[in-house]
């Protein structure tokens, strides 16, 4: 991998950081080495840290002159060996689809911030929920990572470069306002105790290497470009070799394997963290910056006698579905807690159905959920 | 060291170094006291207005919720944001505000702490410094961090060419804060 030239790769200590920072250290501890993005707050100080930070560790920053160009730009570098990050916000991930679908579609390990944002300001909102899994056209799983907290915007970076790696898939970090604009302590641990993936290169030579064979759920060997292979990277269908081939057994095993791979994988994807959860007969199931009032309303609730517990999904996309399923069979109810129209919890409905009700504490008005509120919506569901 | 969680929030107008005085009280906590500390600020179109608040939470234990409409202290450097956020303060609180503002208390039993904060920066030779005169009354008041703390971490975040003056601000805050003691 590539040595840094001047300069620490990881800053080991403990820090009062801002979130976008995090994420930015998060990435170069998981050896990001290349960047490119286009300016939109609340997303900005992640692209001002990669900028001052990546050439002091021998990588490459790009300002990309709009969202499409970044997101190439990450595709390309991406298929060159980095490991390639950008960031942006709301309304820019829109415009990253079209790239975004291509790297499915062509297996290029990356990873996307995405700083949620609303009311075309820098509000708190989770209202990209359903956008980061089928933003794009075609068929493809995305996997999403929701961190709650500066800590976990370090952690879950350096989880989602690995995870990209793992499994050749572009990977989505889905931040919010209220964390990524928020300074809180970070422990950056020495760089000897971060688990680190790499892609799997190929062994072969360039005459014998399939750029896309794989088993039937697997994931390809890598070959970088500019070493030999001459591999086709296209968004239409292709076999193994690259070709393309518009045989409809040809496109539905490479969908059936770009989707297999992450769906039979998910117990190596989806993180959840319980709370109160051994004797709980009803749970809040929340993600992202959701997940601190969450835990504050359960502990009020335990204080008043009620069995509440909180279900974390720390991974979004794949849906965790066993472990909500696990809690439904043991409460009474559950509760679904987002910053939207309620978008998650159809996920939850649709998990939970016959098993047990979901009450929706869900609303998008810019404001994180106070302790109280939801503390006032648990006494409404338990009576 | 075990402590309730201490709600602070600072607010004045841009260029008061609102956000820069919570930034620094938190990171003095967090990296050299080895406590918690969540810190947020107004970050709207609302705020170019010329009004800036930031929300500091100071804990022994980690931090859930980053909001609390309830502060335990208020920090005012202007009259518009004093009016605004004083009825965040909870009762029993503690009000800092500068002595040039003006203020009507009758709603609320908060303690009110006038300090002479702009008028202590100038005759050091610069009103920018306003916020660590206040910063040093707060450390001395509180003891939430201790002095060396304060000095070490203002050294790490202020410009060179700043340095001495903010030194000797906070220098003077706390000089202004002896004998005054708020219960955290």
């Amino acid at each position: 991998m590539l040595e840094s030239r001047s300069g620490q790769r990881v800053l080991t200590g403990v820090h009062f950081m801002l979130g976008n920072y995090a994420v930015a250290e998060g990435a170069l501890a998981a050896g990001c080495n290349f960047f490119a993005g286009c300016p939109i707050t609340p997303a900005n100080e992640i692209s001002e840290r990669m900028a001052k930070r990546l050439p002091e560790v021998g990588g490459h920053f790009l300002q990309g002159e709009d969202e499409l160009g970044s997101i190439y730009a990450v595709v390309g570098a991406s298929l060159a060996g980095a490991k390639a990050m950008t960031a942006t916000a709301s309304a820019g991930f829109n415009y990253m689809q079209e790239g975004l679908g291509y790297a499915y579609a062509i297996e290029a390990p990356c990873v996307i911030v995405d700083v949620q944002r609303c009311r075309g300001e820098n509000f708190a909102t989770q209202s990209d929920v359903m956008q980061m899994r089928w933003g794009a056209s075609g068929d493809y799983e995305a996997i999403v990572l929701a961190p709650a907290s500066v800590q976990e915007l370090f952690d879950y970076t350096i989880r989602a470069f690995n995870l990209a790696e793992r499994f050749r898939n572009p990977v989505i970090v889905m931040s919010e306002t209220t964390i990524a604009l928020m300074r809180e302590r970070l422990e950056i641990p020495p760089a000897e105790q971060i688990e680190v993936w790499n892609r799997k290169y190929t062994e072969l030579p360039p005459a014998d290497y399939l750029p896309f064979k794989a088993p039937e759920y697997g994931v390809p060997d890598f070959a970088p470009l500019g070493k030999g292979y001459h591999t086709i990277y296209s968004l239409n269908p292709h076999d193994e070799r690259g070709r393309i081939d518009w045989d409809p057994d040809v496109f539905e095993r490479l969908y059936k394997r770009i989707t297999g791979k992450i769906r039979e994988n998910r117990d190596l994807i989806c993180h959840t963290e319980s709370y109160h959860l051994d004797d709980a007969e009803l749970a809040l199931i929340a993600y992202g910056s959701e997940v601190r009032p969450a835990l504050d309303a359960a502990e009020m609730a335990r204080d008043s006698g009620m069995k509440v517990g909180v279900l974390k999904l720390a991974t979004v996309w794949p849906v965790p579905e066993r472990q909500i399923l696990e809690v439904a069979k043991q409460c009474r109810a559950v509760i679904a807690v987002e910053m939207n129209i309620g978008k998650y919890a159809g996920e939850i409905e649709r998990v939970c159905a016959g098993v047990c009700p979901v009450h929706k504490a869900t609303r998008n008005r810019g404001l994180i959920h106070a302790p109280e509120e939801l503390y006032q919506f648990i006494q409404g569901v338990w009576a | 060291m075990s402590m309730r969680p201490v709600n602070i929030r600072f607010c004045g107008f841009g260029g008061q170094g609102i956000v820069l005085s919570a930034i620094i009280m938190g990171t003095a906590a967090v990296t050299r006291r080895n406590l918690y500390a969540v810190q947020t600020q107004s970050y709207g179109s609302e705020a170019r207005g010329g009004q800036c608040q930031a929300e500091l939470i100071i804990s022994s234990q980690p931090i859930n919720s980053p909001i609390s409409e309830r502060k335990d202290i208020i920090v005012a450097l202007s009259q518009m944001a004093l009016d605004r956020y004083l009825p965040s303060l909870r009762e029993g609180g503690t009000l800092i505000y500068d002595t040039k503002l003006e203020t009507n208390l009758h709603a609320t039993s908060a303690a009110t702490i006038p300090v002479p904060a702009t008028e202590t920066a100038i005759s050091l030779g610069n009103q920018i410094a306003a916020n660590m005169v206040v910063l040093g009354f707060l450390q001395e008041s509180t003891q939430l961090i201790t002095r060396e703390d304060l000095v070490q971490v203002v050294r790490e975040t202020v410009p060179a060419k700043f340095l001495e003056l903010n030194l000797k601000a906070v220098e003077a805050g706390r000089q202004l804060a002896q004998g005054v003691k708020l219960e955290v």
